[in-house]
Formats: structure tokens, C-alpha cells, sequence
């Protein structure tokens, strides 16, 4: 070998070793550190998770929650199951709640606005800053005399935090506490406040029923107890005793729920109530109807022969026949009015013809039907809703407003001008933990904490036949900078001094929880007699998550009477804005089931999470039927203008076999403007173009109210949905057989 | 060109040498700590139950390192004047500024793999077993001393060698082979 050869081999042998050597070094994880607890907490071990119960605030179902939590932060929710409402279940909402928590666009410190109001200009303060701040402001205006001009409008709290919020406005001089979300059921409430005497929403026993007759209720997304009555429904198909329910949803637009049905009936929209009511009549005309007052009954609905129904809704008078058979006949039925009928401009008089299909069926306050909840009665002032608030503000009514939790800018017609009504509000203090945009209307945000961080407690309303009580607990630390509302309300009192610090001489919060519990317990025979002491009832609260009853309270039959109903039912089929010339096409919106009326659209989990009807992801789509897609000229994915008389959005065109061609829907939740970096600037609002239109008697506001033209722009895009062709091509996916082999078979068989 | 394949070759033999030195050599096997914590003196020559100090190892997939607090327990008694243990970058010294010891970690699995301490030391597995004659070492290491030549690693913390055990020796513990013991999903879940 020659020398050169050997240095060579030398070099090539000593750079690759020098190689292997670093290589190895690289490709090695770096050192990990091991850092211990200072003076660990007692109840933590490292590894090892800890289970808090507590309650998900993401509606107001009021559902009880796991939250696993390790080493001091939450990492999972599941569902409680002991809880009688969810049974352990959780719905996606639920789930995503966690990314509420560690939201990185949470408000993380207390905030004042320094620039243009709506601008977004805020600089930071801290806490006894800001708190003197609004007790400042309360104090000026109760010198003046002004304190009707606090208002202050929250979310439907229930519980504890409701009586502290309320006594302190109360003991503060201001009658003006308000309660408003989007979907808070208040037709409901007043349809069955005149039909059945309470104010209050009856538990829907969907487990036991063998005939559901839904109309537009889309119980397994989000109608008021979604995993409870989808728990439920599981339940009624595959009954005990081996009958299967069945399912009959009335709906122009077919939701994931009706997309379950057995039957689907698409009438014309806004006449479902009159629908109702020709059931109603047949019922009793073909003899289903077998109590004294049948002669009345039929008198009250002599004008809804389903003849002439037959007509109005565009549903055959032998199919009205057949379903008023069906639902007179099965034993138990259940007739349930959801959302789409509900928000009409005469949602209410639908609502109460559900109810009278009920009693005419005799399913009030049987098993399977109808059972009334034991709470008793709300207490609603319909006159005190968001529209009343609204014409106080413009009209200079209102000094200050505390806001928490509600986004009125975002959930209201433009047309109701509620953010220019804002405007006119010389101080507004939120108290929400996001950048909502109600809140970015704001002089002082005074973030609280998330519920995952705080304590409560809620009584399911609706609850299932006896009262639940749930629950909340902190289950880790504050994340930020951030103070429980309660906290924040009796800091408040103290600074505003006077009365209200008279009434409210609590520490904390979870002082005036606690003590609130006491005092239920002290009073409550069945909880007296489930512990000893309280203090071991107060342990098995925070073990269980909550209270309820082991046994089902007894069921109690309600009366409805055909005396003074005739006011609260119409004949007329709903309104509409819009000549039908210039608008041709229905728009019914609904609730996206991920982010219900828009507060869940700033968790990344849930924009990710396709439409269960669709499949699409992000951003907002309109469902037009391929047919009236085909008159237009338009194909999926096209970027077309909704236009109504009172504004206009844009969307995505997806085609869907399952809406009526002359209608087309939206979906609610997102076009937020703020709201946070998944939030803002994706996709758009259908209620900005809706009417302002209330009920007369509710306040409610219509969402299935106008009319709209569409119209294509030059964009098209590619639609963002999992699903790829909603044919079946050739592949034999879905086998299927003639009625008449499959008796054939059948006969074979036995 | 046959002068180039053989420069390849050689290249390619000496790359795996040089990385398995490293992989066997290199000082991470037995990192240096923030403080000279000495295993031999708490574990051999006191002789400390291992449990003592990591008490999670029953409970948790974590041992667990021993809190300040525990330590402190210990030392605001025993051995006061030692000075490592009064003065700074000690102890005491942590103590007082109220801040943990980053101890750096000797024995590192990926995050692919999931190793509960729990199970293992429940089927009676001694701590020994994978960590070594920890009571005859100042400072924890992973290296091993044959015939005063330090090559062979304590545990190589490869599958190979889990399963080796999960397989054999584990009979001398629990009598049979770990039932599932060689599942993808008993370790990667
Ligand atoms: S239905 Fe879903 S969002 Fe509502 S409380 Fe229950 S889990 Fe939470």
C-alpha cells in the first residue's frame, strides 16, 4: 500500500468516526430535566390524575363534567356519570370547553379602553385600578339618583351566582337585570305558561315514548338538553321491551335529527303550526280524542280542517290523517316543537299547538310523555327582553352597563341596531374572559375566570321529572390574571359601600356559596335525610358533582283546557319580509351544532370539527336544492350574495337534496368581526340580514322571518367537507331490496 | 473506483464506530447534577429504603423525585454544618430562594413510549434490576465496570431489551411471561 493510500484510508477512516461520533450526539433527545414539587400539594401525585366533578357551562343544559387534571392542569372533560341529565355523555361543545381555558386569546388581565370605543384599543390595569374604577362610576351614579340607569345583562345563570347578581342589583336600586342569549326557549316557556299554567320547560320523556312527532326540533344537536334527549333517543329505538319508537320530524330543512327520522315531512315554512293544528283537528274529528270536552275541542278547531291544511302546508290531507292516527293512537306519543317552529313570527301559537297535540293525545304527565318538572314556576318578565333593553339605551336610559357572558352585538338583527343603541351607553364595564364583540364595545373589561376555574352551582331547567343540582368547583388555579364573577360582584359591593355592602358581607364567593347551600340544606327534608351533617353532605356534593334524588319524584297529569287557547293560536301561516317577487327563497337559519349561537366558535377543536349533516368545515355555507341550484346556474362551492330587504352576506353554495327548493338555509355561529384569532373573519352571519321581528308577547326574536334572493358572484371555491360524493356510484355500500321480495323473503323465513 | 468503494466502506464502518462510542461513552450516561447528591451515602451507607425518597414509584408511572421539603425534612436536623449542605448552589440554598433542583434526567424515555413504575414495581421488579447498584454510586450513571474497562450500560433502554424481559426473565417475577407483554399497544398508547 502506498503511503498516500494509507493517509488517505486514515482521513476517510478518522472523519468518519468524528461523524458517527456527533451524529450520535445529535440524534440522542436532549437531557430532560426532573424538577420536583417545592412542598408538593397533598392531593397530587405526579402521574397520577385527579378527577374533579363539575359542570359544563357551554349551554345552559346544564351538564355534569369529569376534569381530569394532573399535576394542576386540566387536561380532559369527560362526562359525570352519576350526573341524571348526561349520564356520563358530553357533547362536542363539552368536550372543547377545555380550549376555553387555555384560549390563547383570553382577556388575561383587567382592561381599559384608551383609544375610539370599538377600536380595540385597550391598555392594561390591574385589578384595584379597575374595580375602583366601575365602584367610582356606581357610587356617581347613585349620588345622582340614577341607579335604575345600572343595568346589567348576563347569560341564563342559574343558581347561586343568579340570587348574588340579582340581590345586588337589587340592594343597589336598579331593576334592570337582564338575562339574554339567543336560544333561551322563552316561546316555549310562554306557550306552556298558557296551556299548562307554568312557566317552565317540562322534562320530554323521549326514552319511553313509542311515537315521536318532532316539529323542527333538533333534539341530538342542540335543542336545549342535547345529550340528554339524545341519550334519550338511543333509548327509544332500541326500547327495553323491544319496540322501536319512531320518528317523525316536520321541518323545511332536514337536521341531523330528522335526518334519523323514519318520516320526514318538509310543509311550507311557517305553517307547521297550522299543521299542527290540523292534526290537532283530526284527532278528534276520527275519534281519537275521548274526553268530555271533545265537542269543544272540535268547535275551538273547526278552521283547520286538514283539508284545507292540506293546502297551506303542501302535506297531503291523507298523510295529516295518517299521522294524526298514528300519534292519537300509540300509546305513549310525544309531539315536541323545537327551534325552527319556535322562531317564527308566530313561533308561539305553533308552540301551543304542540301542547294541545299532547293533551288531545292524552301525554301530559305520563311516562313516555309530557312530565312536568317539580321547580314550580319562573318568574319571567317577558316585557324586560334584549329589544326593551336596545330602545332604552338609544333613548339615553341606560348610564352603565355591566355585561357577562351575552353577545347581543353578534345574536341580534343589524336591523335591531343594537350595537348603535351600545354606543349611546356612556360606560359599559364586561366582564367576559374573550374579546367578544360586545366586549370590544367596551370602557372596562374586569376579565373573569373560566368555569374550569371557578365555583357555582346550577338546577337543570329543564330538568328530567325531579330537581338536579350540579355542582361547580374550581379544577385548577386561575390560568391569568383573572377573578371569579362573584368574587369580582362582591368586591363591588364592598367599594360601592352603603346598602349593598350591608346586604353582601361575604369574603368570597365560595363563602356566599356554601352558605346559600347551608341554607338549602337546613330546609330540604330529602337532603337532611341523606347525610348526617353538613359537612359531610357538603363532601359528597363536591365527590358527586352535585344532588338528585335517587328515586323518580311521582309523575303528575296536567289538565289543558280549550277555554282561552283560541287567542294564542293562529290561523295565518307565518310572516315573511320580502315580496316574493324580488325574493324568491325562504331562509331558515339554525344553530351550527359546534357553536350553537356563536360561543364556541373561537375553539379550534370545534371549527375543525365538520358539520354532521354537511361535513363541512369552517367558514359558512347556504344549502340551496339542487334543483333551484340548476334553475340559477349555480354549482357548489360558487360564492354566492344572500340578500334579504334588510342587508346582505355572502356563502358558499352546498348543494343538499335535503331542504325544500323553495327554501334555503344557514347556519348560525360564524362571521364573528372579533372574538379571537379562529374566530374572526371566517365565514358569515345570517342574522345580520334577518328583520327585526319579535313576538308580540315574548320578545323573542324571529330568525325564520325573511326572504332572499341569491345571486352568484365571479368566486367559486372548492368546499372544505370530508365527504366526497353523496352518490353511491356503483359500489354497493347501501344494499337494498323491494317491499315486495322482502315479504317474500320474510314468509320464507318463518 | 475500486479505491472510491473501498474509501465508502471505510468511511461507512468508521461512521458506526465513532456512533457507537458516543452511544456508549458519551458523559450523558452519567450526567453531571446541580448538586453533588450522593446515592452511596443516603442509599448504602444509611441505607434509605429507595421508596423512601421516591414515593410516588408505587403509585404513579413517575418515581418521582423527592420534593425540597422532604429533603429539607431530612436536613434541617441531620447534618446541618455539612457544608453542601448549607451553603450555595445547595441545598439550603435552594430551599431558601424557594426554587426547585433541576435534576437532569438519567434515564430518558421517548414520548412514544409510556413506562409505568407502578407496574413494575408491583410484580416486584427490583429498582436495581434496570438502575443499576445504585448504593454504590456517588453519582448516578449508567455505566457499568467489567474488568476495569467502563463499556457496558446498566439499561440500554432499547425495545429489544423491554421485550427480552417481558418475555423471559419476567417469569422470575410474576411466573409467566407479562400476558400482552409484547402488544404494540401495551407500551405505544
Ligand atoms: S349539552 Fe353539551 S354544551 Fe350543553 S351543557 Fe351538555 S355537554 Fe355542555
Amino acid at each position: 500500500m502506498k503511503r498516500r493510500d494509507f493517509l488517505k484510508i486514515l482521513g476517510v477512516g478518522g472523519v468518519g468516526t468524528g461523524l458517527g461520533y456527533f451524529f450520535g450526539k445529535a440524534s440522542k433527545p436532549p437531557a430532560a430535566e426532573l424538577i420536583p414539587y417545592l412542598n408538593p400539594p397533598v392531593d397530587v401525585i405526579p402521574g397520577v390524575a385527579n378527577w374533579y366533578p363539575s359542570l359544563c357551562t357551554q349551554c345552559s343544559a346544564g351538564c355534569g363534567i369529569h376534569v381530569r387534571v394532573m399535576e394542576g392542569r386540566a387536561k380532559k372533560i369527560e362526562g359525570n356519570p352519576l350526573h341524571p341529565i348526561n349520564k356520563g355523555k358530553l357533547c362536542a361543545r363539552g368536550q372543547a370547553s377545555l380550549q376555553a381555558l387555555y384560549n390563547p386569546d383570553r382577556i388575561k388581565k383587567p382592561l381599559k379602553r384608551r383609544g375610539d370605543r370599538g377600536k380595540g384599543d385597550f391598555e392594561e390595569i390591574t385589578w384595584e385600578e379597575g374595580l375602583s374604577i366601575l365602584s367610582k362610576n356606581l357610587l356617581s351614579l347613585s349620588e345622582k339618583g340614577e341607579a335604575d340607569k345600572l343595568y346589567l345583562l348576563t347569560s341564563q345563570i342559574r343558581g347561586s351566582l343568579n340570587k348574588l347578581l340579582n340581590s345586588f342589583m337589587v340592594s343597589y336600586g336598579s331593576p334592570n337585570y337582564l338575562q339574554y342569549e339567543l336560544f333561551q326557549n322563552k316561546n316555549l316557556l310562554y306557550a306552556n305558561q298558557v296551556t299548562m299554567g307554568v312557566n317552565a320547560i317540562p322534562h320530554y320523556d323521549i326514552a319511553n315514548t313509542k311515537y315521536l312527532l318532532s316539529f323542527g326540533a333538533d333534539f341530538s344537536s342542540t335543542w336545549i338538553s342535547p345529550v340528554s334527549y339524545s341519550y334519550a333517543y338511543g333509548q327509544m329505538r332500541q326500547g327495553e321491551d323491544g319496540i322501536r319508537g319512531k320518528l317523525v320530524q316536520i321541518e323545511p330543512r332536514l337536521s341531523l335529527t330528522g335526518a334519523n327520522a323514519d318520516e320526514w315531512v318538509p310543509a311550507k315554512p311557517g305553517t307547521e303550526g297550522v299543521l299542527a293544528l290540523a292534526i290537532a283537528y283530526a284527532i278528534v274529528e276520527d275519534g281519537y280524542y275521548k274526553g268530555p270536552d271533545a265537542a269543544s275541542w272540535k268547535a275551538l278547531l273547526s278552521e283547520y280542517s286538514p283539508k284545507d291544511a292540506a293546502v297551506v302546508t303542501e302535506v297531503a290531507e291523507g298523510r295529516i290523517r295518517e299521522i294524526a292516527k298514528e300519534f292519537g293512537q300509540t300509546r305513549p306519543s310525544l309531539a315536541i316543537g323545537g327551534e325552527n317552529l319556535a322562531r317564527y313570527e308566530n313561533g308561539m301559537s305553533g308552540l301551543v299547538a304542540v301542547n294541545i297535540l299532547n293533551h288531545l293525545a292524552g301525554n301530559i304527565g305520563i311516562r313516555g310523555g309530557v312530565i312536568p318538572n317539580s321547580n314550580g314556576s319562573r318568574t319571567i318578565d317577558f316585557k324586560n327582553n334584549i329589544a326593551a333593553f336596545a330602545t332604552a339605551a338609544s333613548a339615553s336610559k341606560v348610564k352603565t352597563l355591566l355585561v357577562y357572558d351575552t353577545n347581543p352585538v353578534f345574536t341580534t338583527p343589524k336591523a335591531m341596531k343594537t350595537e348603535e343603541s351600545l354606543r349611546n351607553i356612556p360606560f359599559i364595564a364586561s366582564f367576559s374572559s374573550f374579546m367578544d364583540e360586545t366586549t370590544a364595545m367596551a370602557d372596562l373589561i374586569l376579565p373573569a375566570h373560566t368555569s374550569l376555574e371557578d365555583w357555582g352551582d346550577d338546577f337543570a331547567d329543564p330538568s328530567v321529572g325531579y330537581p338536579v343540582a350540579t355542582l361547580m368547583q374550581p379544577a385548577v388555579s386561575s390560568f391569568f390574571n383573572t377573578m371569579g364573577l362573584g368574587d369580582i360582584i362582591l368586591s363591588l359591593a364592598k367599594g360601592v359601600g352603603g346598602r349593598v355592602k350591608d346586604k353582601m358581607p361575604w369574603n368570597g364567593f365560595s363563602d356566599y356559596l356554601k352558605d346559600a347551600w347551608k341554607e338549602k340544606y337546613s330546609k330540604d327534608k330529602d337532603m337532611l335525610a341523606s347525610a348526617l351533617t353538613f359537612d359531610e353532605f357538603w363532601n359528597q356534593l363536591l365527590t358527586r358533582g352535585g344532588w338528585w334524588p335517587a328515586e323518580q319524584a311521582k309523575v303528575k297529569a296536567v289538565a289543558v283546557s280549550p277555554k282561552g287557547i283560541e287567542a294564542h293560536i293562529s290561523k295565518a301561516s307565518s310572516r315573511f319580509e320580502g315580496e316574493e317577487k324580488g325574493f324568491p327563497l325562504y331562509l331558515t337559519t339554525y344553530a351550527h351544532s359546534s357553536y350553537l349561537d356563536g360561543r364556541g366558535a373561537n375553539l379550534p377543536w370545534l371549527q375543525e370539527l365538520p358539520d354532521p349533516m354537511t361535513s363541512v368545515v369552517w367558514g359558512s355555507w347556504i344549502e340551496v336544492n339542487p334543483m333551484t341550484a340548476k334553475k340559477l346556474g349555480i354549482k357548489e362551492g360558487d360564492t354566492v350574495t344572500v340578500e334579504s330587504p334588510f342587508g346582505k352576506v355572502t356563502a358558499h353554495v352546498y348543494l343538499y337534496p335535503g331542504i325544500r327548493p323553495d327554501t334555503v338555509s344557514m347556519p348560525i355561529g360564524q362571521g364573528h368581526s372579533a372574538f379571537g384569532r379562529y374566530a374572526k373573519d371566517t365565514g358569515s352571519n345570517p342574522i345580520e340580514i334577518l328583520p327585526f321581528m319579535e313576538d308580540p308577547e315574548t320578545g323573542e326574536i324571529a330568525l325564520n322571518s325573511t326572504r332572499v334572493r341569491i345571486s352568484r358572484t365571479t368566486e367559486s371555491e372548492k368546499m372544505v367537507k370530508i365527504e366526497g360524493s353523496t352518490k353511491e356510484l356503483g359500489r354497493n355500500i347501501v344494499q337494498t331490496i323491494s317491499p315486495e321480495e322482502f315479504k317474500r323473503m320474510n314468509k320464507e323465513v318463518s | 473506483m475500486k479505491k472510491f468503494i473501498l474509501y465508502i466502506i471505510i468511511g461507512a464502518a468508521t461512521f458506526m464506530m465513532g456512533y457507537t462510542i458516543n452511544g456508549l461513552y458519551s458523559p450523558d450516561l452519567s450526567p453531571v447534577q446541580p448538586i453533588p447528591f450522593s446515592h452511596k451515602i443516603h442509599a448504602g451507607t444509611n441505607k434509605i429504603p429507595c421508596m423512601y425518597c421516591h414515593i410516588y414509584a408505587e403509585n404513579s408511572r413517575h418515581a418521582g423525585v423527592p420534593n425540597i421539603k422532604r429533603c429539607m425534612g431530612c436536613h434541617s436536623i441531620i447534618r446541618t454544618d455539612s457544608p453542601l449542605i448549607q451553603t450555595l448552589q445547595t441545598l439550603t440554598s435552594y430551599w431558601e430562594k424557594k426554587e426547585p433542583i433541576p435534576w437532569v434526567k438519567v434515564y430518558n424515555l421517548p414520548d412514544h413510549v409510556y413506562f409505568p413504575h407502578k407496574r413494575h414495581v408491583k410484580a416486584g421488579v427490583p429498582c436495581q434490576r434496570c438502575h443499576g447498584d445504585v448504593a454504590n454510586m456517588d453519582r448516578i450513571t449508567r455505566e457499568t465496570v467489567s474488568f476495569g474497562i467502563p463499556y457496558v450500560r446498566v439499561s440500554p433502554l432499547k425495545m429489544g431489551w423491554c421485550l427480552e424481559c417481558h418475555k423471559n426473565e419476567a417469569q422470575k417475577y410474576i411466573g409467566t411471561p407479562v400476558k400482552n407483554g409484547t402488544d404494540c399497544w401495551t407500551c405505544h398508547n
